[in-house]
């Protein structure tokens, strides 16, 4: 993949990111679920399809970025700390599973999830100095499982269209023209 | 694209399994010993012990800090009723009751906790 290319998907992804964490604060899950921190997590369907089409160290930069923006348009420092120690710890664990050859995206997802709010209780038990908010994590553990399924179903969905060759994301361009004829 | 691996795997099911064993381990390790009727609420902000309620007295208390809570006390129940944090997670907790149960505001750093009727005694407010 050219570096342009490659710029101009970051870019995009960013935005995409940027777009659908505000989006989900707009669906109210804590009213299903009444947890701090319960959340769809959306934004990872965009870390994950970057870590897949793009790699490990593109995803990384997208999600910094993201995580930077978010907090400016809202959420502010303390935002930041959260977003980033749940973010960076589901980035490395994904990027794990990523190379673990039994798991699919459904179970990187998913211990994604799980590192995610792993991490964020972390960064509440240093906020708050009490260990006692991680009686919260089973329960965001368990949502985890499910909210991470559901992203990992998009994910899937995401990446079957764009690795079609037409989309020319394959190896090879010259293919891509190929196929873009006979359609 | 070179091996996506979009489909379900039976390796997935152990990475669900993973995380089933520490949730239910970090549960029964967080689950109250003894006495599961709430005896007290206990108010922290920043880790520290603010306040000490009885839950069997009605009550209301502001809780102050970066953001204002109300914290109230009612038929051996505890909840915050009003909250201007951002989010509003503490209000959607709603009553609780139990020992063991807590109530956390993190733009507020607090924390409500209630203990149990054999915790009360040694914990000086």
């Amino acid at each position: 993949m050219g570096t342009t290319k490659r710029l101009t998907l970051s870019a995009v992804m960013i935005a995409l990111a940027l777009a659908l964490s505000y989006a989900e604060r707009l669906i109210p899950l804590q009213f299903v679920i009444p947890l701090p921190g319960v959340k769809l997590g959306l934004a990872n369907i965009v870390t994950l399809v970057a870590l897949y089409l793009l790699g490990a160290r593109s995803a990384f930069i997208i999600l910094c970025i993201r995580c930077l923006l978010g907090s400016m348009f809202g959420g502010g420092i303390t935002g930041l700390a959260f977003s980033l120690t749940g973010g960076l710890l589901a980035m490395l664990t994904m990027t794990c599973g990523r190379k673990c050859k039994p798991l699919s995206v459904y179970g990187v997802s998913i211990l994604g999830a799980a590192a995610h709010n792993i991490g964020q209780i972390c960064a509440a038990m240093v906020l708050m100095r009490s260990y006692y908010v991680a009686a919260y994590l089973p329960y965001l553990l368990l949502v985890g499982l499910f909210t991470g399924f559901a992203t990992a179903a998009a994910v899937a969905g995401v990446l079957k269209i764009l690795s079609a060759e037409r989309f020319g994301f394959s190896e090879t361009s010259n293919r891509t023209q190929n196929t873009e004829e006979t359609i | 694209m070179k091996d996506l691996r979009l489909h379900f795997l039976k390796g997935d099911i152990l990475a669900i399994a993973a995380v089933v064993v520490l949730a239910v381990g970090l549960l029964i390790f967080f689950v109250p010993k003894g006495d599961t009727a709430g005896g007290a609420v206990q108010v922290y902000q920043d880790g520290k012990l603010l306040r000490e309620f009885p839950l069997n007295t009605d009550e209301s208390f502001e809780i102050n800090g970066d953001y204002h809570n109300t914290l109230e006390i009612r038929n051996g129940k505890v909840a915050i009723t009003h909250s201007d944090c951002p989010g509003g997670d503490c209000l959607s907790s709603g009553w609780i009751g139990t020992a063991g149960r807590s109530i956390v505001c993190l733009p507020n750093r607090v924390e409500i906790r209630i203990v149990g009727k054999s915790d009360v005694d040694f914990v000086v407010g």
